[in-house]
């Protein structure tokens, strides 16, 4: 997309998405605006510079001149960072969602076992025919991926957990976040060709509210609804002979401030997957891993994914990489 | 709480209609000389088929991806005309095309029948329209409609030689003069309006209708006197035209009914011939074309309590909110530079993005107006 013309008056660029088009041809009713949203996705906040010597006006000079792209028409291509109403303007922190791997049945794959199967993201096995092989492979594999074809994971593998807070030591963690800031609804996204979130554990495979026109499904999770959303515990995490150290937090927290809730899921290939190679064969690539004993090659087909994870109160985000991995060889 | 939406209340909303016009200007060069080969006839930018019933016109070449189809040129007469005859060349493709536009664009009477046109729009009664040229514009050209009295054709109509440039001559602008307040309504394809040769009062002859919705010129062949045809068309018009050239009586005397090589063409040449001969008389063509938009604005508020915050990952630092120093007392900022309209279960529908970026916070109120056209 090309720059907006900044030169003159403020103009509005205005388009319906493609995920807009698809409802309004539906026809049913789908189309419906009722409530919006403010954006600020081109803004790096970073060049704000409240310390200017030239003054106030100076804060902000840099942002102010940032252009503006035209419109994306992907509804998952914009609106990627929303503004926020809170009645309180002497708020100093906001808090922001956080990769857990520090609790039990979180922690990734290491970089230094998967052999270019996956780089830093969560590793999901389509099928036990391919878990029983990464096994003999390299016995890292065990413990450190999502089960994706039915096990429950927190048994066996791992789940993906988020937590909320402000990550800060200057405040106390032994309180929880404000109510008015304590997300209690979160949305993932996630690509609906390639599996579902699953509860880690009834093991229940979650229903998404909606699919979009590029097959991204939307879940709504609830706290109190399912097993998805729980408090973070609160409590110190780092120095047990620290003054009010409770404990609590050490070895399940990762948020050094106040905290939130925490969101909870594991992953279930969808029955493509686990059936066909047509989408490892399509938008994946193939890795070959090495057995650490014998050194025989295996050929495994990997899917690059991301899994959105968004506040629904506070809008914040965090894209969490994930490889659907399958044995081709 | 803090929320990243607003509900849209029903004061937020506002529905408009605008009609959008565009000049459409087709110099009479695109249709016959440009693309048009030494024998002035099919050119590349004029498609012809093998059912002959019409032709095609474009903008450039019609193998490339690059042309736009402008418009298309058929002809006929009805089956009272004079002209009709089962020896004619084409003479049922000729009734045929005159029956199609005439039910589509007069209709029927109360017994079931084909209307002809009529020259006054007058079905009462009155002169008809029995032999026809019809221009079909594209709706690529007309959108929703043509404007009225904006139609302005220069068509030569008395040529003394039928291999243009040479011989053109009585060059007439016709359009639909005065259109914009007297425009008939009782076709069954919606409004029309009469073509006159001359603007000035009285108007001039009245020597076809325009379509407005349907974008289709009705002009009566009776308009050209003369030499009227393709350069290459059957051996009575080469004749004709070898007379005209010899004799230049510009009238093609001695064609049966004394109306000039029209007369011979509607009976002996095909229709993509009688088309090759009306794009070779088109000197230019003008019009403009209308696009009703029907819109829904989107009254966007921010009012100085809301949206001063942001949820961009740039927005903090160690959960510090930047904009702020270390200032809790400051008034947090944030930027504007997109509006998001969603559905109740937060699908992105529509996205409208500012041209730079909006200061907020709480000492000021936006009201940003988002505008979808339908």
């Amino acid at each position: 997309m090309a720059f907006l013309d900044n030169s003159g008056d403020i103009i509005l660029d205005a388009v319906l998405t493609d995920a807009g088009r698809k409802r309004l041809a539906r026809g049913d009713g789908t189309f419906k605006v009722t409530k919006y949203a403010f954006g600020d996705d081109e803004i790096d906040y970073a060049s704000y510079n409240p310390n200017a010597a030239s003054g106030s006006a100076y804060y902000d000079l840099e942002i102010l001149q940032t252009p503006i792209l035209e419109a994306f028409t992907n509804n998952r291509a914009t609106l990627k960072s929303k503004l926020l109403s809170v009645t309180n303007n002497s708020l100093l922190y906001l808090p922001e969602l956080m990769l857990n791997e520090v609790a039990d049945n979180t922690t990734r794959i290491p970089n230094s076992a998967v052999n270019g199967l996956s780089s830093g993201s969560f590793l999901t096995i389509v099928n036990s025919n391919t878990f029983t092989q990464l096994k003999d492979d390299n016995t890292a594999f065990k413990g450190t991926v999502i089960y994706g074809y039915g096990e429950i994971s927190p048994t066996n593998g791992v789940h993906i957990r988020v937590d909320q807070g402000l990550n800060t030591e200057k405040l106390d963690p032994m309180n929880q976040l404000s109510s008015e800031l304590t997300e209690r609804q979160y949305m993932i996204h996630m690509d609906n060709r390639l599996g579902m979130i699953t509860d880690i554990e009834a093991g229940s495979v979650g229903s998404p509210s909606f699919i979009d026109d590029d097959q991204i499904a939307t879940y709504y999770i609830t706290m109190g609804v399912g097993k998805y959303i729980d408090l973070c515990k609160t409590g110190q995490i780092n120095d047990s002979t620290e003054k009010n150290y409770v404990g609590l937090g050490e070895g399940n927290e990762m948020i050094q401030g106040p905290r939130g809730t925490k969101v909870r899921f594991a992953l279930r290939a969808s029955s493509n997957l686990q059936a066909s190679d047509y989408l490892f064969d399509t938008i994946g690539r193939s890795a070959i891993v090495k057995n650490s004993d014998s050194g025989a090659s295996t050929t495994y087909g990997c899917i690059d994914t991301t899994i959105k994870v968004t506040g629904v109160t506070t809008g914040y985000s965090i894209d969490i990489p994930v490889t659907f991995a399958k044995k081709t060889s | 709480m803090a929320n990243s939406f607003k509900t849209i209340l029903p004061e937020d909303v506002a529905t408009t209609r605008t009609l959008l016009h565009e000049a459409i200007p087709i110099t009479g060069t695109i249709v016959s000389g440009t693309y048009t080969n030494a024998a002035r006839t099919a050119g590349a930018n004029i498609k012809t088929f093998t059912h002959g019933m019409y032709e095609a016109v474009y903008d450039y070449p019609y193998l490339s991806s690059s042309a736009n189809h402008i418009f298309d040129i058929t002809a006929g007469y009805s089956p009272n005309s004079s002209l009709s005859g089962s020896d004619h060349v084409q003479n049922a493709k000729k009734i045929n095309i005159y029956n199609q536009m005439a039910q589509v664009l007069v209709g029927y009477d109360t017994g079931s029948n084909i209307q002809e046109f009529d020259l006054d729009g007058n079905l009462g009664g009155g002169a008809k329209f029995k032999e026809c040229v019809f221009v079909n514009f594209a709706r690529l050209l007309t959108k929703d409609e043509i404007k009225k009295d904006s139609f302005r054709l220069k068509v030569f109509t008395s040529a003394t030689f039928m291999a243009p440039p040479t011989g053109l001559g009585g060059l007439k602008t016709i359009g639909d003069y005065g259109a914009q307040t007297t425009y008939l309504t009782n076709s069954p394809s919606g409004e029309y309006g009469l073509l006159y040769t001359s603007s000035a009062a009285p108007k001039g002859a009245i020597i076809g209708h325009l379509y407005y919705q349907a974008g289709i010129a009705v002009i009566t062949a009776s308009m050209f006197s003369g030499a009227f045809g393709d350069p290459n068309g059957p051996s009575v018009t080469r004749a004709l035209a070898a007379k005209d050239a010899a004799g230049a009586t510009g009238t093609g005397a001695g064609t049966a009914g004394g109306g000039g090589q029209i007369v011979e063409q509607l009976t002996g040449s095909t229709i993509t011939q009688l088309a090759n001969g009306l794009r070779v008389t088109i000197n230019d063509l003008d019009f403009n074309n209308t696009t009703e938009l029907n819109s829904t604005i989107y009254f966007c508020r921010a009012n100085n309590t809301e949206f001063n915050y942001s949820s961009n990952s740039t927005y903090l630092s160690s959960s510090q909110i930047r904009v702020k120093g270390n200032n809790p007392l400051a008034n947090p900022v944030s930027y504007i530079t997109t509006v998001g309209l969603y559905s109740p279960d937060n699908e992105l529908l529509a996205v409208a993005k500012l041209s730079e970026p909006l200061k907020k916070s709480p000492t000021n109120e936006l009201t940003l107006r988002v505008r979808l056209d339908y």
